[in-house]
């Protein structure tokens, strides 16, 4: 059985009923790694937000959601509270913004550990430092005691990791984990994404509009396009084969390193030409 | 000395902090022919904004000088820049923050030509005329004009914030970033949009980026900077196919690329 099952997932917003997300259906196995692809606007976000929860009131879902065989559409918000940061997570792209200023980074790890565990003892401290170790932060002790502004990006953006994973979920949500790191950084961080997925055996949803970046974390992908699912497949094929003309024109502005210095760039136009688009 | 150098930067200082003790840039020295299209490449905190934006006397250094066209820039004051000010334009990351959003297209991108300081060289210039020229060389419509930020696209913006750039028709063009905030599937048309701009008007580009790729696609020569010093620099080819300092290499290697044939191995 499958970890994540969406069927028909549907999210309007307001009351015209703007669609965000359009019928869109997808699996995903314990430990798999999905990638989400589109451009902004194409319902990414909002098809994670809607697995999370987070959704502002003004959306409506319909369709299905089941994690582990259980229905996330239309339960409550307490019991999805429960569901958060323990059995599903999500790491956002800006951590500057999703950690609290005010706050030592060590006490917002322990927040999410003591929020799911009736451990109210001394050990957190000790588990945070752990998990802040197992992310790859050297000075785990000092990062702990520090607040946000005085870590770098990539500290930041793996202090957000922890978070997300210290309460061994089984699926990690990641929007553009290093969409605002650096390249070293941005490489650095993967690979420890990698690792610790693995070492922990959680499923993950990567969402970026960075396709070399997903070809590296994921192996099976879904393109996404004005809410819809246009294509999805193995990394493998999509990548090398793209059928649909939309994720062929993806697939080609990706390849720059391919284009001759000086050439016109191929652009998305060239391959899925859209009315009224520049 | 040779001949056609639009910047020589020499031995640029710029300190921040109590004391100074936090060097942006230290001991930076580089050369801009006429018509190069030179990119510097550097991550977070290298000092590749401080330098443009000591270049573009946007800022004072500590120490060093900045001669524009054979004239020193570094510590001019603000009256005596508007010769700077036509010549060299600058188009910001993200347009969202750039343009701004109570005023029309048409007095954006019409702003530098109505400037007191720039105005000088530019007093007959038909504005009318121009903004139809440059929103025609960037390719939005003439009614453009007179919309707001908001009614763009990302694309769009950032196609209006050169647009501004183009209208005093400036001899250097410095672009900080001009991509990264933008879509994956508007950027190629961005940077074709440049690379046709600076053919066609034979405009001297200094293109700041930490894409390494993109740099490789569009500049000449490369300057590749850490922690505010100048670790490389040369031409594109030799950077690229032929990295001296180990830190270009290391970065070359931390460029993502798309992999098909060893998905799922780990490494």
């Amino acid at each position: 059985m499958s970890l994540l099952q969406v069927t028909d997932l549907t999210v309007s917003f307001g009351r015209r009923r703007a669609v965000a997300v359009d019928s869109v259906s997808f699996e995903l196995g314990q430990g798999q790694r999905l990638g989400i692809i589109g451009e902004s606007g194409s319902g990414k976000t909002v098809t994670a937000l809607a697995l999370m929860g987070l959704l502002p009131e003004t959306a409506h879902v319909t369709g299905s959601i089941r994690l582990a065989g259980r229905e996330l559409v239309g339960l409550p918000e307490a019991s999805l509270a429960g569901l958060r940061g323990d059995v599903l997570s999500m790491v956002f792209q800006e951590p500057m913004t999703a950690l609290d200023p005010t706050m030592r980074v060590g006490r917002q790890v322990a927040e999410v550990l003591l929020l799911h565990t009736a451990d109210r003892g001394g050990s957190a401290r000790a588990r945070v430092i752990d998990m802040l170790g197992r992310v790859g932060l050297a000075d785990a002790e000092r990062v702990a005691d520090s607040f946000p502004h005085q870590l770098s990006g990539g500290q930041r953006q793996r202090c957000l990791l922890a978070m997300a994973l210290i309460n061994s979920p089984d699926l990690v949500i990641c929007d553009e984990p290093t969409t605002a790191l650096d390249v070293t950084v941005q490489a650095r961080v993967l690979r420890l994404l990698d690792e610790v997925l693995t070492a922990e055996g959680a499923a993950c949803l990567f969402i970026s509009h960075d396709l070399a970046v997903v070809s590296q974390v994921c192996t099976d992908v879904l393109v996404m396009l004005e809410g819809r699912i246009v294509e999805a497949g193995p990394v493998a094929r999509l990548f090398s084969a793209p059928e649909h003309p939309y994720t062929r024109g993806l697939v080609a502005t990706a390849r720059i390193d391919e284009v001759p210095p000086g050439e016109r760039l191929p652009t998305v136009e060239d391959f899925y030409p859209r009315e009224g688009a520049r | 000395m040779s001949g056609d150098a639009v910047y020589e930067v020499t031995d640029l200082l710029r300190t921040f902090g109590r004391g100074g003790h936090v060097r942006a840039l230290d001991g930076v020295s580089l050369q801009v022919e006429r018509g190069q299209r030179l990119g510097i490449v550097g991550e977070s905190g290298s000092g590749k904004s401080t330098l443009i934006r000591l270049m573009a006397a946007l800022d004072r250094p500590s120490s060093g000088s900045v001669r524009f066209e054979g004239r020193e820039i570094a510590g001019l004051h603000e009256r005596d820049l508007g010769f700077l000010r036509a010549s060299v334009q600058l188009v910001f990351q993200d347009p969202r923050s750039s343009l701004n959003p109570r005023m029309t297209v048409g007095s954006i991108v019409t702003e530098p030509l109505r400037s007191r300081r720039v105005r000088r060289s530019l007093d007959d210039v038909d504005r009318g005329q121009r903004l139809r020229e440059v929103l025609d060389a960037v390719d939005l419509p003439p009614d453009a004009a007179g919309r707001y930020p908001h009614e763009f696209s990302g694309g769009q913006r950032q196609r209006i914030a050169i647009a501004r750039a183009l209208a005093p028709d400036p001899e250097v063009l410095i672009a900080d970033e001009p991509v990264s905030a933008l879509d994956v599937s508007v950027r190629a048309q961005v940077l074709n949009l440049l690379a046709d701009l600076v053919e066609a008007r034979g405009l001297t580009l200094i293109f700041v980026s930490h894409d390494l790729a993109v740099v490789r696609h569009l500049c000449d020569s490369v300057v590749v900077m850490r922690a505010g010093r100048i670790e490389e620099q040369g031409s594109t080819e030799q950077v690229f196919n032929h990295p001296r300092a180990d830190y270009t290499t290391s970065l070359l290697a931390a460029i993502p690329r798309i992999r098909v044939a060893d998905v799922g191995d780990g490494s």
